[in-house]
């Protein structure tokens, strides 16, 4: 997964959700945090990564590109 | 007029812009400014949207003397040379004004918050892209949240995860357009006078150049993955005349992250990187080469081709990592988890194979951005030669400028229901579909089509098969498209979009029967003198694809004295 969200760091700030150009994350209400939904749009632009005020984001890129 | 069944949301406004990136901002700003009522759409969030979205570091203003229309002209070589223009491609008295305000937009930019200046409070030009371009480097990682800022702050109503379906039409003008709320599944109509068309241009109709297992467009830069022609295609159906669709520009690799994109690149620095080939030989290229030097190259067992920043002087890896905090920051964190050290590693520059469509293609649009059907207005790299932020944004605010005289003397009009009906049916169809082919299925179907029946190296037979099967899969596969919540619908509409301008873009391939600059016909392999100076142009009328080559309108002197 290109996208990782550390819930343990996640605060619920909704900034990955909000900004998300692809539309990434989708919310859930429940736990009040982001999940990734739709991994496989991810293009790898690093937004979520650099909004992130705790850095629960890590990024990663495909094997294809290494 | 009873709008109330057929949408979920209505809205009325003076200007509608469609699109909040670089260009559609900076456009709604200045209109709200002179009064008027300013409504933008964004499939994104505004605030990291579109090419600049994940930063800037580059503002490739031209910052030459002001010159009059006929020195322009005069100078049109060296002015095509030093500035992001493409005098060639595109309406010459917008050019023209474009040139001669590109600094009245850097203090228009500043005075709406967008910091312009370099940690010592001076602009900071530089020598630039190697080829000559002087521009300006800013520190611009925040210019979208400063825009969305400013927007928020002038009260221009933004929709975000809004996407716009189709424009509505009367009497050869526009009157409004549909939309719907990429989350909620919300469909909307908004009424109005005038739309700005400001999407960007299109990259999905080619395949990523790197095999990944995600889907969307990526490892090409400057080519945000959202760009799958939505505005252009909305203005197509609309009736709108598009213009050089069969400019395909070159896959410039973003393997080795250091070329994620050209502002990160060492040459918005003024210092030109040294290019070799494989076994070492430096090659006498400047810039990089174009489709037919790297097929030689390709042919002669020389590729891959590699870019070097070793020779370059020991605070240069200081400097690209400003470049990268200022653009894109996460190019460097990539670069430091695969060890990548530019000072020693050469990394591959690019791949001969076509992207997005190049700056000369877009909306035709006049020297006041005007485009064929009243009301209709596009700016930024939706219209020919409006990419770059420097032209995004200095034609956005001209627009902005401009549109109030029209809209002052726009005569209210009533929005055609049928019409609305019609468009809701298409574009919610998806939502109903059982068993159906998701978007994506269809979407590498027309990827594959477009790699292998067009690419860089074209001919007849080849474009005509690649029609038909695009026809084939218009036909079978648009009303089987299924989409399960309104996230899906997004990517529905978008294949939609990207299958009506690989159409455009194959039928603009077969009219140009001979080769020039980078449209290369293997059957047609030189100039076509007859063709000299005019330019291709494409509208649907009537039920149908037309197409015609001529002239571009020459320079109006009166503009500027």
């Amino acid at each position: 997964m290109p996208v990782k969200i550390d819930y343990k760091g996640c605060i619920g700030c909704k900034k990955c959700y909000d900004l998300c150009p692809l539309d990434v994350f989708s919310w859930d209400e429940v736990i009040g945090m982001p999940v990734v939904a739709y991994d496989e749009e991810c293009w790898h632009c690093g937004i979520c990564w650099m909004e992130c005020p705790k850095r629960a984001i890590d990024i990663t890129y495909p094997a294809s590109n290494w | 007029m009873n709008l109330n069944k057929a949408a979920d949301k209505i809205l009325e406004t003076d200007v509608l812009v469609v699109g909040g990136g670089m260009a559609g901002c900076p456009a709604a700003v200045k209109a709200r400014e002179d009064g008027l009522k300013v409504t933008l759409i964004e499939k994104a969030n505004t605030a990291r949207s579109g090419s600049a979205g994940v930063g800037m570091d580059h503002y490739p203003v031209g910052l030459m003397d002001y010159m009059s229309p006929r020195e322009f002209l005069a100078n049109w070589d060296n002015i095509k040379r030093e500035t992001d223009l493409v005098t060639d491609w595109a309406d010459p008295t917008r050019c023209y004004r474009l040139y001669t305000h590109q600094l009245w937009s850097i203090n228009e930019l500043e005075r709406i918050g967008v910091p312009m200046r370099w940690n010592d409070g001076e602009l900071r030009p530089t020598p630039g892209h190697g080829t000559g371009t002087p521009l300006l480097r800013v520190h611009w990682l925040n210019v979208k949240p400063t825009l969305a800022t400013a927007m928020r702050n002038r009260k221009v109503e933004v929709l975000e995860r809004t996407m716009v379906i189709d424009l509505l039409t009367k009497n050869g003008a526009v009157v409004g357009a549909t939309a719907i709320n990429t989350r909620t599944g919300e469909f909307i109509v908004i009424k109005a006078k005038a739309i700005i068309i400001a999407t960007g241009s299109l990259g999905r109709c080619y395949s990523p150049s790197t095999p990944t297992p995600w889907k969307y467009k990526f490892l090409y830069h400057y080519c945000p993955a959202s760009m799958s022609g939505d505005g252009w295609a909305a203005a197509f159906r609309a009736g709108v005349e598009m213009v050089n669709m069969d400019y395909t520009d070159i896959g410039i690799l973003i393997s080795d992250e250091l070329s994620i994109s050209f502002g990160n690149l060492v040459m918005n620095e003024g210092i030109l990187p040294k290019i070799f080939s494989w076994d070492g030989q430096e090659l006498p290229i400047k810039g990089m080469p174009r489709p037919l030097e790297y097929a030689e190259l390709e042919k002669a067992g020389r590729d891959p081709i590699y870019y070097s920043i070793e020779h370059l002087p020991d605070d240069f890896q200081k400097r690209v990592e400003v470049c990268m905090a200022d653009e894109r920051p996460v190019s460097l964190k990539m670069a430091q988890d695969r060890g990548f050290n530019p000072r020693s590693h050469r990394y591959v520059n690019m791949t001969n194979r076509p992207f997005l469509f190049r700056t000369p293609a877009g909306i035709n649009t006049d020297g006041y951005f005007k485009s064929t059907v009243t009301g209709l207005y596009a700016i930024g790299d939706a219209t020919n030669g409006g990419h770059s932020c420097v032209n995004a944004a200095c034609g956005g605010l001209l627009v902005g400028n401009d549109i109030v005289d029209f809209v002052k003397k726009a005569e209210d009009t009533e929005i055609d229901k049928a019409q609305v009906e019609a468009q809701k049916e298409i574009a919610l169809a998806p939502l109903y579909v059982k068993d159906g082919t998701e978007p994506m299925e269809l979407e590498c179907a027309i990827r594959y089509i477009c790699d292998r029946y067009v690419g860089l190296f074209r001919s007849e037979g080849k474009l005509r098969e690649g029609m038909r099967r695009l026809g084939t899969l218009k036909r079978v596969f648009i009303p089987k498209l299924m989409a399960k919540n309104p996230h899906y619908l997004m990517r529905c509409l978008e294949v939609r979009n990207i299958l009506d301008m690989a159409e455009v873009h194959i039928e603009a391939c077969m009219e140009r029967k001979e080769t020039r600059g980078d449209c290369l016909r293997l059957d047609y392999p030189v100039k076509a003198p007859s063709l000299d100076g005019k330019l291709q142009f494409q509208k649907f009328e009537n039920g149908k694809l037309v197409s015609c080559m001529r002239k571009l309108t020459p320079l109006n002197i009166e503009i500027g004295g």
